[in-house]
């Protein structure tokens, strides 16, 4: 069954043929691009995780030094940087980081203005050196990549090698982003995940930025519009918390964990009877979280008979 | 030694009770409220499934599971009460297919449809094959 997996796995690598020339860039997209202005960190030995996430942070607006992300991002006994550690570090900081991982995706997001982190193997495949550095222009005409990478303030790199070595790690990138801002090529779910990784690192009101952004865009998304009810809830937003949460009835009325979430609200800010009709509503749509429901609406029962 | 275990209990019995009394909250507020990931989970979990429903409405598809000696009907409820994890593991796989019809997709899709049934039959217990799938006997 390993086989299977296996044969799967190798038949669709097989279906994406490498890619030795820039791919053709969509319509609109200039020929070539640089963000120039990207500052440089010059990479301690090994540090190239901090130093690359520093860089981009400054980008998006919030000074940081690669010295004081060192502790956050590098792992000495492994030498290098997790890319877990780098999407983390970022969150603390109250970015988002978005992953990106075709090699399309690359040129609209510089075109955009963000500098992609990448994670690349500047060894081979059975001697891998990983090395993470920042990509801040493309040439289509010239077939080159521009990076800050390592010592060097701006690496030129021929397009086939740059695949290459971004290839090892399957095109693994992130973009750093101000909780207001979407990338030039927004996916629902990659985006949303980046918002819940700001509220599960506590940066709550990043994350109410965040939602507010995703819903700007996918107006329809049940997740964002909880998560901002949620988002709001952690940090005592009681009032904006049930409006996020009544306008999330209002679009989606079979959506139980809305109603149960506003009983709780209404619960606390002391609107017993509203609460328990929202409680009482939320068991009735039933689902896999039905006992949860339940659990919320003995608990305003036994505040009214208190 | 007896003594002192005579005395012992009953006194690490009353401490823990005290204990017990000071950490716990006299109103207690239970954690009721659903979490943003539980949410965005069930989510994925229902795209998943509309996904492979999608899957198995195709002609190739169905064709395969024949081939195969499970029909098709019996594959889709069996696959309704695959779990969130399993589902979304499975329209993973469906999302990687290329278009387009060539000999490569055509054998992506025998080789997916042959993981869908040892999934299926791993659940019935008839297989044993993957850890991740808790037979149903």
């Amino acid at each position: 069954m390993l086989l299977l997996g296996f044969l799967f796995n190798l038949l669709a690598g097989c279906a994406t043929f490498r890619q030795m020339e820039m791919p053709s860039l969509p319509e609109g997209l200039p020929a070539s691009h640089e963000l120039t202005e990207v500052p440089f960190f010059s990479q301690e030995k090994y540090q190239c995780g901090p130093a690359a996430l520093a860089m981009a942070i400054s980008w998006s607006g919030l000074p940081a030094r690669s010295e004081d992300l060192v502790p956050e991002v590098y792992t000495p006994s492994r030498k290098g940087s997790l890319q877990v550690a780098i999407i983390a570090a970022a969150r603390r900081h109250g970015r988002l980081a978005y992953e990106i991982s075709d090699l399309e995706s690359l040129f609209p997001e510089i075109a955009a203005g963000y500098p992609v982190i990448i994670l690349q193997n500047l060894g081979v495949s059975w001697f891998p050196v990983w090395h993470y550095a920042v990509v801040v222009g493309y040439d289509a005409a010239r077939q080159e990549v521009m990076l800050r990478s390592g010592t060097t303030f701006r690496k030129i790199m021929p397009f086939g090698v740059f695949e290459k070595t971004w290839a090892r790690s399957n095109y693994w990138g992130i973009i750093i982003l101000q909780p207001t801002q979407l990338p030039a090529l927004p996916e629902e779910k990659a985006y949303l995940s980046a918002v819940l990784g700001l509220e599960k690192a506590h940066r709550f009101e990043a994350a109410v930025s965040g939602y507010r952004t995703a819903l700007t865009r996918w107006p329809q998304s049940l997740a964002a519009r909880m998560g901002l009810g949620n988002s709001y809830y952690a940090f005592g937003d009681l009032e904006n918390s049930e409006y996020a949460f009544r306008e999330t009835i209002r679009l989606h009325p079979r959506a139980g964990s809305a109603y149960n979430n506003l009983a709780q609200i209404l619960m606390e800010r002391g609107r017993y009877a509203e609460a328990r009709e929202m409680a009482r509503k939320a068991v009735s749509l039933g689902g896999p979280l039905q006992a949860v429901y339940r659990q919320t609406l003995k608990e305003i029962e036994s505040k009214m008979s208190q | 030694m007896n003594v002192i275990r005579k005395t012992l209990k009953p006194m690490s019995i009353s401490l823990a009770v005290i204990m017990f009394l000071i950490v716990a909250p006299v109103h207690s507020v239970l954690a009721v409220m659903i979490g943003t990931e539980a949410i965005m989970d069930s989510v994925r979990g229902q795209e998943a499934r509309e996904h492979l429903r999608q899957f198995l409405a195709r002609q190739d598809v169905q064709k395969a599971f024949i081939a195969q000696g499970i029909d098709p009907v019996e594959a889709r409820a069996r696959i309704d009460s695959l779990s969130d994890d399993e589902v979304i593991r499975i329209a993973d796989q469906i999302d990687r297919l290329p278009a387009g019809g060539g000999v490569i997709e055509f054998l992506l899709v025998i080789i997916l449809v042959a993981f869908i049934v040892l999934v299926i039959t791993d659940l019935t217990g008839a297989t044993d094959v993957f850890p991740f799938i808790k037979s149903q006997r």
